[in-house]
């Protein structure tokens, strides 16, 4: 049948089973907005207040469905303004297809009106992109388009299409995408030096990250480390990947991971490390990590070996298929004498809390709370700073996709847009966004947006009234000089929630605090909590940067 | 071991294609030493030869990640004495104050041809391995280079050996 672009690119996302996607109108995407119109009863479109949230929603959206989502956008600033969306996928290899319109192919490279080189600008934060400009290899693209971002190590492409393209009528045959499927390029040699290395060692722990929540490998995971017998750490994009239940669970890794996953870091023989990438925030000293170590790495991705640390051993291919290939090679061990001596440091990391006080709420306290009123499956969303690393402390993930944050790029304003597309994909869940009121305030305008689609998302802004993290830093390493971290903003939360539509309420110190979030979570309203915490709360312990446990901090004035 | 090797690639002939791997290079902070693009012989690909500084763990990186690359088909490095590598270059230089029948001499060590002659400067085209031009090009830098221009390196494996496979 012969369509126009625009009908094309509706068809297209239909062949691949999309059925949401995130944006925003202007004139180089005029087409596509009346395609969405005419497909509306198919593709639910969600508005968002900027394109910025319409891509973090995408992110948000993918992240908890293990979906891919897509976020569509104008030419120029619409364009631009999906970079730190797109490049904050890219870090943590989320996959999402963004589509961009730009101008008529005869108005390309004249600097017209709102034309932008997305393509050129996008290259780096993308795991490929396309500019179509003609019709006829659309369909094409946008299939290539997706088989790119959901396979191998998941991650952002972008589609660029001038106005004309998608206005320009084309024959157009549906084709049903084939699965995908990630060849293991190990073979059985490869398992068996794994398998030997596995049963020499004495004290093996598991460092897992984000790696396994994208392969959906949790069970194997499970299987694998009970099978093995090894302590857990997770990267903070680990999380909910394995169970915080489960006996072998230590905890976050790195910066502001645990004391006994540090003390567990250097003093294992053996470190199996499973979709994870020694991030500087993982392996702060990159030739001290794992010092007294060998390291076996599993991954998907062949870069990702031998980048910052040196590996004894590596498994390349699907995580779903290589844990489980390896839990069928490895013999069953048991670890006793070295999981007790793991336990005995989790009891001995005594990190010194503030002192509760009437004028404030302690964030644990809060954090704590709200995991009492949430159910397993429930998501939980957070901004960049100190509150996101509370929540990574002391937040117990039970399941996989439930924990949405921005690990590698580290973007302040994440929150709520990802928050409205967690919402938007998981209607039946309670979403809860932990911010922190410096973030808040840089994507708050998403409100608009949580509003519109009465979203049943809870945003607790832990509010401090400073830039916590960077305070914190300061306070460290700058001789307490707090340069531009007290912005001296009187913002009211609750106040804002209103003028938005949202019920806003506050918690005031930890007596009241049960009491605001039962109420708040005995509702599927939006609400937003001004939560106030002690502008001197630190995120502890703290292993500084480029360092070891050896250095740990545990107290701050 | 620091050393100079050299990477074959095997490319899609996409628009952009040499953007993608140049600013590959340049994200993750490899050196170029040299680099050269042409057709590969096969409809719809590009060979691209890339020099880079670096010892064995670089180099492995530096494969991996332009593997990465959805047009980059093949990525593999051309062992040094396993390959055969060539550069070609032009090179002009001054002749005022000297003997013009002993530059030629010197050039023809070289087989280096004289490609044009101007009032007062010879051009000379020379090719063969990297380091033999290096060494041609070290030789007539006592008379002077006034300019020069060097293609950069090609290279092939030795044997029946091809990345097109």
């Amino acid at each position: 049948m012969k369509l126009n672009g625009s009908e094309i690119i509706a068809e297209c996302l239909l062949e691949q089973g999309v059925d949401t996607v995130f944006g925003y109108p202007g004139g180089a995407v005029l087409n596509i907005y009346d395609a969405l119109y005419k497909y509306s009863d198919k593709i639910t479109h969600i508005l968002s207040s900027h394109e910025q949230g319409a891509a973090h929603a995408a992110d948000g959206y993918a992240r908890t469905t293990g979906k891919c989502g897509v976020v569509i956008a104008t030419s120029g600033p619409g364009a631009t303004n999906l970079v730190t969306g797109i490049a904050t996928a890219y870090m943590d290899s989320v996959p999402i297809v963004a589509i961009t319109g730009n101008v008529t192919n005869d108005l390309l490279a004249r600097d017209s009106f709102q034309e932008v080189d997305i393509c050129g600008i996008s290259m780096p934060i993308t795991k490929h992109n396309f500019i179509v400009k003609d019709v006829k290899d659309l369909a094409n693209v946008i299939r290539k388009a997706f088989k790119i971002a959901m396979s191998g190590r998941k991650g952002p492409v972008l589609i660029d299409i001038p106005k004309d393209v998608t206005g320009a009528m084309c024959e157009y045959e549906p084709v049903s995408p084939a699965a995908i499927v990630n060849p293991t390029v190990s073979d059985k040699a490869n398992f068996e030096t794994a398998a030997e290395i596995i049963a020499e060692s004495e004290r093996p722990m598991i460092y897992m990250g984000g790696g396994v929540v994208s392969a959906d490998a949790e069970k194997e995971i499970l299987e694998f480390a009970e099978k093995a017998d090894c302590p857990v750490a997770t990267s903070v994009m680990g999380l909910g990947g394995f169970p915080a239940s489960h006996r072998l669970f230590m905890g976050t890794i790195g910066m502001h991971g645990g004391y006994e996953t540090g003390k567990a870091t250097d003093n294992c023989d053996l470190i199996i490390t499973i979709g994870a990438r020694f991030s500087d925030r993982v392996a702060g000293d990159r030739e001290k990590f794992g010092k007294n170590a060998k390291i076996i790495q599993l991954d998907i991705d062949k870069a990702e070996i031998n980048k910052n640390v040196k590996i004894d051993a590596y498994i390349l291919g699907d995580l779903k298929y290589t844990l489980k290939t390896l839990t069928d090679t490895i013999k069953k061990a048991e670890h006793e004498d070295w999981l007790a001596q793991v336990n005995e440091w989790g009891k001995n990391s005594s990190v010194s809390e503030t002192p509760r006080s009437d004028e404030y709420a302690h964030p644990y306290h809060v954090i704590e709370a709200v995991r009492k009123l949430t159910k397993d499956s429930d998501i939980i969303v957070t901004d960049v700073g100190q509150h996101q690393m509370w929540v990574s402390q002391k937040y117990r993930f039970e399941q996989p996709r439930t924990w949405c944050t921005s690990g590698g790029l580290g973007t302040m304003g994440y929150g709520l847009g990802a928050a409205v597309g967690s919402a938007v994909a998981n209607p039946e869940k309670t979403v809860v966004l932990f911010t922190g009121d410096g973030s808040f305030h840089m994507n708050l305008n998403e409100l608009a947006t949580v509003r519109s689609y009465n979203l049943n998302i809870k945003v607790i802004v832990l509010n401090n009234t400073v830039l916590g993290m960077v305070r914190q830093w300061q306070k460290l390493f700058y001789g307490r000089r707090f340069s531009q971290t007290d912005p001296r903003r009187k913002t009211d939360f609750a106040k804002l929630a209103e003028a938005f539509g949202i019920k806003g309420m506050r918690i005031h110190n930890d007596d009241d605090a049960e009491s605001v979030l039962n109420e708040a979570f005995s509702t599927k309203e939006p609400i937003v909590i001004d939560c106030r915490i002690s502008p001197d709360e630190n995120v502890l312990p703290m292993i500084p940067p480029g360092k070891t446990v050896d250095d740990l901090i545990t107290e701050m004035e | 071991m620091e050393n100079k090797q050299i990477i074959g690639l095997l490319v899609h002939n996409h628009p952009g294609v040499l953007l993608r791997v140049t600013s590959l290079i340049s994200r993750r902070g490899f050196n170029i030493d040299s680099l050269t693009v042409s057709p590969a012989g096969m409809d719809g690909y590009s060979r691209m030869t890339i020099r880079i500084n670096g010892d064995d763990d670089k180099v492995e990186q530096f494969i991996s990640q332009m593997l990465k690359i959805v047009d980059v088909k093949r990525a593999e490095v051309l062992p040094e004495n396993g390959s055969v590598a060539s550069e070609l270059v032009l090179i002009k230089i001054g002749t005022d104050g000297h003997d013009n029948n002993e530059i030629i001499a010197v050039t023809a060590k070289y087989h280096a041809s004289l490609v044009n002659i101007g009032e007062h400067s010879m051009t000379f085209r020379a090719s063969g391995t990297p380091c033999e031009i290096d060494t041609f090009v070290a030789e007539l830098d006592v008379y002077g280079i006034i300019e020069m221009a060097r293609t950069g390196i090609a290279a092939l494996e030795n044997g029946d050996k091809s990345l097109s496979r």
